[in-house]
């Protein structure tokens, strides 16, 4: 079964509001799916109704290929959850929070020992394994979170905002556990987060907003459709720039000039071979479609 | 099975971790301590004294008698005290979020529900026999060592007590979903149940007024069971006391207890007291299985 997550058409409301309206998407086995959009956007309301602590009202939910009404215990063992704040025991050691989690799952004695021994391995958890979590910095206690989401073995990952308020480098060595982990096991991630470059290396994105998809695709579909590509020539003069008959905007040792396709930029390249000698061309940002896609700048404006 | 012995295991080991919640849950019983180390004690010894000036009493008796008080009093709040501060930690999952990673395994809602009943049980019982250990070497140290009969009828007057105390704290504390709640009721409980269920003063001493509103708390005999078990030995070592004195007594001392000016037996207050435990489990796993609302 290729569709590890598919949604059709549900519908969550909370008295009045209307928090997911008639959403639908699927999401494949062994990839990274992002789940984008502002906050009260409904993302937060879909991954309780995937988790089942919510039912829809109306619409229908599997995942891998059961129904969180009939199978909740089946779908509950193939799912794990870092919440965006950590929710271990802040009082308790790594080991024990890891042990006590586990035990939910029924993983107890040597069964236990030996998925602690691999995850401890992946995440680098001996150093800390007797540490109280309130003792620990915010990296280790997301390795710590993302090694108990993982202790059940589970074949989906949802991972909401994991990176939120972690250094770049925190959030770099966390990246790599994780690809590392779909690689090797060919884990599934749902990944909700407002870092849109951690959106970028997604396999497929979906953008909600007041509850319904307003765009998916791959992250180049999406950059085609809603962001603008980027041509920055450097070292020209503001004469040849204008040669170019495109709108510029001048930057400290160079020109901009934003298209709407990459095939201008080609065609460009190939009349003004004398003025393209130094230049770079930048792919639209997730940014811009995450922006362009929501509207949210304008709201702003 | 496995499952739910480590949740239950999981809850007790947080409260005991939680130095903030575990104190805070022995504040009664410490200012219970410091009330007697600075003057209960003696006022107790003094009404002793002049009760007993016309019989023949050794000061040991004397001695025996303040300390069964003080016993039965500190027994008396721990067991329910403790309960709700140690059943605090089914407020503090939903406040910080812990119960959201809980809920997200396949471990039936009210498998959990009963594990913070059962731990908050467990918790209350470990600090309660703990106490009453204390209390017994504190009391063979001044003099007084009670039979084994005797321990073993307190032993399971702390078991029932702090079943109710459990049982009790599962139901208000299931509606505490704010910090501001568990402050409030953390307050009320620790300032006012000592007062409540007569271990600061006798209930006696109360106006009659509110004697028989507290008649109808069944916390009033849980305190009552105590007092009886704790003093009824040591006064049978008074030897020639007129009956109608022994009574007195009893009444000044809340062993006895009237409910509409009827003395409450021993098995009354028992009955009582597991009827009100059963009521209170029943509320608590129906309220707490009714509030799982996923529409």
């Amino acid at each position: 079964m290729n569709e590890v997550i598919k949604i059709n058409n549900i519908t969550k409301s909370y008295g009045n509001v209307l928090a997911v309206n008639d959403l639908s998407f699927k999401v494949k086995k062994g990839e990274l799916f992002s789940f984008l959009g502002i906050n009260g956007a409904g993302k937060s309301t879909t991954i309780k109704i995937i988790v089942g602590e919510l039912f829809p009202d109306h619409g229908e939910i599997k995942v891998c290929g059961k129904d969180i009404r009939t199978d909740e215990d089946e779908i509950k063992r193939k799912i794990g959850v870092v919440f965006q704040d950590s929710l271990l025991d802040k009082t308790l050691s790594v080991y024990d929070n890891l042990k006590y989690r586990a035990a939910l799952y029924g993983i107890t004695g040597e069964e236990f020992k030996e998925r602690y021994k691999r995850l401890s391995k992946i995440f680098s958890l001996e150093d800390i394994c007797n540490r109280k979590v309130n003792t620990l910095s915010g990296g280790q206690r997301r390795r710590v979170d993302i090694a108990r989401a993982l202790i059940h073995n589970p074949e989906i990952l949802i991972l909401d905002e994991p990176t939120t308020g972690l250094d770049p480098g925190t959030r770099n060595s966390i990246w790599k556990i994780i690809n590392n982990l779909r690689k090797k096991e060919n884990l599934t991630v749902f990944l909700t987060t407002h870092y849109m470059e951690e959106a970028d290396d997604s396999d497929y994105i979906v953008i909600l907003d007041k509850g319904h998809v307003i765009g998916e695709g791959s992250p180049l579909e999406l950059k085609n459709k809603y962001a603008k590509d980027m041509v920055i020539i450097y070292n020209v003069k503001e004469e040849d720039i204008k040669k170019l008959k495109m709108t510029y905007h001048k930057i400290r040792n160079g020109f901009k000039i934003e298209v709407n396709s990459i095939s201008i930029v080609t065609d460009l390249i190939v009349k003004h071979k004398d003025i393209f000698k130094d230049y770079e061309v930048i792919k639209g940002r997730m940014d811009d479609v995450f922006l362009s896609a929501t509207g949210y700048e304008l709201e702003e404006k | 099975m496995k499952t739910f012995i480590y949740l239950i295991k999981r809850n007790i080991k947080v409260y005991f971790n939680d130095k903030g919640l575990f104190f805070t849950s022995l504040i009664t019983p410490l200012i219970l301590l410091v009330l007697y180390a600075t003057f209960l004690a003696n006022i107790f010894e003094d009404s002793f004294v002049s009760i007993f000036k016309d019989i023949s009493i050794s000061e040991s008796t004397i001695t025996a008698l303040v300390s069964g008080q003080l016993i039965s009093s500190l027994l008396a709040v721990s067991c329910v005290t403790v309960a709700f501060s140690s059943n605090m930690l089914m407020a503090n999952d939903r406040i910080t979020g812990a119960i959201n990673d809980i809920n997200v395994t396949p471990v039936k809602r009210s498998y959990i529900n009963l594990s913070y009943f059962l731990a908050t049980f467990i918790s209350t019982l470990i600090v309660s026999i703990s106490a009453l250990v204390l209390c017994l070497i504190y009391t063979s140290v001044r003099g007084y060592t009670y039979s084994l009969g005797d321990t073993l009828y307190l032993i399971w007057d702390v078991i029932i007590l702090t079943l109710f105390g459990s049982s009790l704290s599962s139901i208000i504390n299931y509606f505490l979903k704010t910090q501001g709640g568990v402050s409030g009721v953390g307050t009320i409980v620790s300032a006012g149940y000592g007062f409540i269920c007569g271990a600061y003063m006798p209930i006696s001493s109360f106006s009659k007024t509110l004697q028989k509103i507290l008649s109808f708390l069944p916390g009033t005999y849980g305190t009552s069971l105590l007092r009886n078990h704790a003093l009824n030995p040591i006064l049978k070592t008074i030897k020639y006391l007129p009956s109608s004195v022994l009574k007195e007594i009893k009444d000044g001392l809340d062993c006895n207890i009237y409910f509409f000016d009827n003395i409450i037996s021993i098995k009354v207050m028992y009955l009582t007291l597991i009827i009100t435990i059963i009521i209170c489990i029943l509320i608590y796993l129906f309220v707490s299985n009714k509030g799982r609302n996923r529409k």
